[in-house]
Order: structure tokens, then C-alpha cells, then sequence
């Protein structure tokens, strides 16, 4: 079935020379949890053609307060695959390769291969740190973001930034393991993390190089800091 | 001296969001936190006038001091 006028509603904000951009873009998601889930909804819905989803989780019922793709009828079923389903029917055109299992460093040059653009969506600070340095080793955009309860930061790093391990590289546990998260923030933060990669894919200048984004959305609150 | 303190996230629970505080000369960032209940293991990203800091740099007359916690679920 042919679905003319997907992309309809897309205009003007992505011309027809960007939508072309974006068909024959690739984009990795690391981590299909709250923010990955979102990540890979959205990127479907634009017209990115190839989507590579990591994860190594099934869904549990406590996902279900704000994963999008958990449902009472896929609990206990990886979530790379019940993502790759749902994909499937947003958007047919679109390529999805699910990997069932943790992003694993050693294998990067493989798991990255022909990816245009790296998605943090991953849960853990010691994670993100070495998905940018994989990232940075292969010349590759990274798009991260992180959140904690009402909380979120998100921002780019192209190779030599190190803004992530600039902001990811000291303290101790992430907030989140007392403040949880609720549906909102992760969708949010995708959104937001979404319109960043959208804006690298097509070739504009991202808005948050060298820079992050505080988000606090019990004060409705959008600080920008920039990396000095 | 005069230093405006900034805090971020959930460190604001319970404290402020800003506060100008009297200090002493010679107080460093780990003086300002402990009063708040803040340990230095919790400090992820610690902004002195906009520049990257830790809990042992000394603050002047005048400076801004923003504090933010750890966030990294996903």
C-alpha cells in the first residue's frame, strides 16, 4: 500500500530536499527504554530511512508509566522487537535493524557500520561516557540526553567535543535511582533530542554544540549552559 | 563578600532555587555545600561564573556559583 502524503505535514518545516536527506539517513538509538522508545517513534514518523535499535531488556510492568512502546500486552517480550513491530506499522518505508543485547564497545566499528548519527538514550552515566568516546573514534554526531524525575539535560557532541564526559564524568548515581522517572520527562527530552538530530541530518547547525540544555519541568524552566 | 548561589534539579528540593549568601575570604565551593547538606560525591557538574569548577575552588567577591546533581536515567 503507497501512503502519498506521509511527509505532507512535514512542510515547510523539512523541504523536499531534506526529507530526501533524512530517507537516506541511518540512525542508531542506544537503549530503546523511555527516551529510546520516543527516540525511535519520532524518527520513524519523520522519514529517517534506516533505524538501528540496541537494547538487551524485555518490558516489565514498571515500564509501563512511560515507556510508549511497553503495553499490558507485551510485557515480558524484548523491547528492541516489540519496537521493531510498532515501527513496521508507523512507517513501512523505514528499515529497522533491532539488536536484542548491550551496546558493546569492542564491536563498534560493526554495530555502527554505515550509521550516519548516534541517539543516547541510554540509563547509566558510565554508558554514555563510552558511547561518545565509540562515537568520537568513529567520526560519528551524538545526540545525548538523560533525565531524572521532573529533570533532563540533553545536547550534541561531534567528534573532539567531549561534552559528554565533560557533564557525565563525575559524581556518583544518577538522581534518577530516587526520583524515578514519569511519563513527561523522557518524552520530552526525546522530542528535544529528536529536533537536534533532525537538524544534523539535514545539514542545519545544531543548537546545542558546545552547550547543554537543563530542563526542569516542575519549574517549566529551559536553561541553556554552555561547555567551557 | 557577596556570591550567588544557583541550584539545579533536585538539589532544589527542600533548599532554593537562588540565594545570595555573606561568606568569608578564603571560602571554597565544599563550604558552601556542606552547610546545605550537600556532599561533594553528589556534585556532577559544578559551574563557577560559567566555568567548569570542583568543590575545593575558592570563591571572590562577586561570583556565581551554579550546582547541579547527577542525571542519568534514560
Amino acid at each position: 500500500m503507497k501512503f502519498e502524503g506521509r511527509y505532507l505535514r512535514n512542510k515547510k518545516t523539512l523541504s523536499d530536499e531534506d526529507q530526501l536527506k533524512l530517507a537516506n539517513s541511518c540512525v542508531a538509538i542506544v537503549g530503546c527504554g523511555g527516551l529510546g522508545g520516543y527516540i525511535a517513534e519520532q524518527l520513524a514518523r519523520v522519514g529517517v530511512g534506516r533505524l538501528v535499535l540496541f537494547d538487551g531488556d524485555r518490558f516489565e510492568v514498571s515500564n509501563l508509566n512511560r515507556q510508549i512502546m511497553a503495553t499490558e500486552l507485551n510485557i515480558g517480550q524484548w523491547k528492541v522487537e516489540v519496537a521493531h513491530q510498532r515501527l513496521k506499522s508507523v512507517n513501512s518505508e523505514v528499515q529497522v535493524e533491532a539488536i536484542r543485547g548491550w551496546f558493546e564497545e569492542d564491536r563498534a566499528p560493526e554495530l555502527l557500520k554505515n550509521v550516519d548519527l548516534v541517539c543516547d538514550a541510554l540509563d547509566s552515566r558510565d554508558s554514555r561516557v563510552m558511547l561518545e568516546r565509540v562515537c568520537h573514534q568513529m567520526n560519528l554526531p551524538l545526540v545525548y540526553a538523560s533525565i531524572a524525575g521532573w529533570f533532563g539535560q540533553l545536547g550534541v557532541s561531534l567528534p573532539g567535543d567531549f561534552s559528554v564526559s565533560r557533564l557525565y564524568g563525575h559524581g556518583e548515581r544518577g538522581v534518577e535511582s530516587m526520583w524515578g522517572n514519569p511519563a513527561f520527562t523522557p518524552a520530552v527530552l526525546a522530542s528535544l533530542s529528536v529536533a537536534e538530530t533532525v537538524k544534523l541530518l539535514v545539514g542545519r547547525v545544531p543548537s546545542l554544540r558546545h552547550a547543554w540544555l537543563q530542563v526542569d519541568l516542575l519549574a517549566m524552566e529551559f536553561e541553556r549552559f554552555e561547555i567551557q | 563578600m557577596r556570591v550567588t548561589i544557583k541550584l539545579f534539579a533536585t538539589f532544589r528540593d527542600g533548599r532554593f532555587k537562588v540565594e545570595e549568601q555573606d561568606l568569608s575570604e578564603g571560602t571554597c565551593v565544599l563550604d558552601v555545600i556542606q552547610p546545605l547538606n550537600i556532599q561533594a560525591e553528589e556534585l556532577a557538574i559544578c559551574l563557577l561564573n560559567g566555568k567548569d569548577a570542583n568543590e575545593h575552588t575558592v570563591l571572590n567577591d562577586g561570583d556565581t556559583l551554579a550546582l547541579f546533581p547527577p542525571v542519568g536515567g534514560g
